[in-house]
């Protein structure tokens, strides 16, 4: 009795916690008039699409006042879809680039030693202290030098190489036995093979600790595509978020399209954390977040 | 160090005719198969992480608009920065958030951890709900949150207040609520993942400890300031340290929010963070040097973080 009365304020939290999203999911299925009505709705009332896409305001239709359009219509020029596009691929690519390279570069300082790569060793070590405001400059530069504003290689390439993957990996390299490389190298096997048909099939749970927050930070990455991305086609989901949020504070109107992108946004890490609960508690517990 | 191999099996290279080869061409040979596979990490790590810090500490040095080349202007950076109004506002932001990000964060994350802690299937669909802000709460929510504290009629939060008979608050239009209001979305975003950090740490504590106490006639109040604080200590400083470190770098909220006000600091700067200054003086008003500067100031301050950590507790290994 008393343990329950103890825990009530904390089930009480649990449900604010959990508003934003109810709000979120129920409020990019209403109308606009519901959406700011006082007081609010708790439940959708008139349930709607709109705020994805609104016929009304289709090319050809009869434009009628007081329609909006919904959020696969508002970036004429390219669409809501190619930003969702560009943060699949973008996030994807930096996820499996990274995770191969950093073990590809781990397996050899441990398994393929050469002359210098305990030096390099500790320059990862203590790269690992720098946080990235530091390099956010510089980096800009170099990418602007490049020539690279406005490409899908800005995005990508200066966070592929990341020292905590490398170092994540390492540990778990080193509890795989000597004897089962060697074995491999006597029967003729290279060293790309043995990393890739011995090396990263033992590595698997290390893979998926280091993959989640890789892929959280990517998704979630707003600053670096602020600076280098000024165009419409190369444009992430943060990015189209920002420039919706923006507009709302115009008319309040744009809170339709608005829920309807955080919705989009938000949904594809729900359903992967519904489906790999697991190892995202196992990931993020590791520690390994705090690259 | 790891090889046990006798040394003609190391290299794949076919034996040489000459008894001794050349000692680069040797070293080649040897080193060949390691060297080309850690290349490509190699020149990105060089290319974005090595030579970035140097450039970066050399621009601290100089005043650059990213346009003509940079002029060497000593430590004026530094010195302008520490008396700059702006810099220390946001310094003084950016403290207040971290601290009451990372104290409110760790205490609520350790209660949830007492108290849905267990293997029922109830404490695991708590944890659910606590811990999905973690890994789904970043840029989608975050205006899903400008809406809930809006001053308008359709503000949730200002409309709960109007059933309790308050009056509805500015949230976001007045400095004093600047901070308080981002602290809430921090925690609101971290105390589930700290939460799953000292689940971890209290199933580590040996349960006969506790039956032990028990039997002894130790009450829970007891038993929890005796056995688990100290034997949690190594998990409460690091969730601590990390929920510093995380809040001081914090830039994504602090942007966002105040995305719609035309200073990147919100209303009188009650919301400029020291990141969110950086990115104005770097790439609004073009002062490279002054922000590089900024940012070897916050490494300093990360590098005393990190310092307290290890002195305090030497629990910074990562497995």
């Amino acid at each position: 009795m008393l343990s329950t009365l103890l825990r009530l304020p904390f089930y009480l939290l649990a449900v604010s916690v959990m508003i934003p999203y109810y709000w979120m999911a129920t409020n990019a299925f209403k109308t606009v008039p519901e959406i700011v009505r006082n007081p609010p709705t708790w439940w959708v009332h008139t349930f709607t699409l709109h705020n994805f896409y609104n016929p009304l305001t289709a090319p050809g239709a009869a434009k009628s006042s007081g329609e909006f359009q919904g959020v696969f219509q508002i970036f004429a020029n390219t669409g809501f879809a190619q930003f969702y596009l560009n943060s699949v691929v973008i996030t994807l690519l930096t996820v499996v680039g990274s995770l191969l390279l950093a073990s590809l570069v781990a397996y050899v300082l441990v398994k393929r030693p050469f002359p210098g790569s305990r030096l390099l060793f500790y320059l990862l070590l203590g790269s690992m202290m720098i946080p990235w405001e530091v390099t956010i400059i510089p980096n800009f530069l170099t990418v602007r030098d490049l020539g690279w504003i406005n490409s899908y290689q800005a995005l990508i390439l200066p966070g592929l190489a990341k020292a905590f993957a490398v170092f994540f990996f390492r540990q778990a390299i080193l509890g795989i036995p000597d004897d089962l490389v060697d074995a491999a190298r006597i029967d003729g096997a290279g060293e790309l093979r043995i990393w890739w048909s011995i090396v990263l099939p033992m590595l698997r749970p290390a893979l998926a600790a280091i993959a989640i927050p890789v892929m959280l930070g990517e998704w979630n990455n707003y600053l670096w595509p602020l600076l280098v991305i000024n165009d419409d086609a190369h444009q992430t989901l943060p990015l189209a978020l920002g420039k919706l949020a923006g507009n709302l504070t115009y008319d309040p109107r744009g809170a339709g399209p608005m829920m309807a992108a955080s919705f989009l946004v938000s949904l594809p890490m729900v359903v992967v954390f519904l489906f790999f609960q697991r190892q995202f508690v196992q990931g993020l517990a590791s520690g390994a977040t705090k690259g | 160090m790891t090889n046990h191999l006798p040394a003609s099996l190391q290299s794949a290279a076919p034996p040489t005719p000459y008894r001794r080869a050349h000692p680069v061409r040797r070293f080649l040979v040897q080193h060949s198969a390691a060297l080309i596979l850690v290349t490509p990490f190699l020149l990105l790590f060089l290319l974005f992480t090595i030579w970035p810090v140097l450039r970066s500490l050399y621009l601290s040095f100089t005043d650059y608009d990213a346009i003509s080349s940079p002029s060497l202007t000593g430590l004026d950076n530094y010195r302008t920065l520490l008396a700059d109004p702006r810099f220390l506002k946001a310094l003084s932001n950016t403290a207040t958030y971290m601290l009451g990000t990372a104290l409110l964060s760790t205490a609520l994350g350790l209660m949830l951890a007492l108290v849905f802690g267990g293997q029922r299937l109830s404490d695991q669909v708590m944890r659910a709900c606590f811990f999905l802000p973690s890994v789904a709460g970043g840029v989608g929510l975050i205006s899903v949150f400008k809406w809930l504290f809006s001053s308008e009629d359709f503000g949730l939060i200002n409309t709960m207040r109007q059933w309790l008979h308050l009056d509805p608050v500015r949230f976001l239009g007045s400095p004093a609520y600047a901070v308080p209001v981002l602290i809430v979305l921090a925690v609101w975003g971290l105390m589930g993942y700290n939460m799953i950090m000292f689940v971890a740490g209290l199933r580590s504590i040996p349960g006969d400890i506790y039956e032990a106490a028990a039997i002894d006639g130790a009450t829970p109040a007891q038993r929890f300031w005796r056995i688990t604080l100290p034997l949690l200590r190594p998990t409460l400083l690091f969730v601590l340290v990390t929920s510093m470190i995380g809040a001081f770098q914090e830039f994504f909220s602090f942007y966002f929010l105040f995305s719609d006000t035309s200073n990147v600091g919100g209303i009188l700067d009650s919301g400029l963070s020291l990141v969110v200054y950086l990115y104005d003086l770097g790439f609004r008003h073009l002062q490279m040097g002054m922000a590089s500067a900024l940012a070897w100031i916050l490494f300093i301050m990360l590098l005393l973080l990190t310092a307290l950590n290890l002195k305090l507790g030497r629990i910074n290994d990562v497995d």
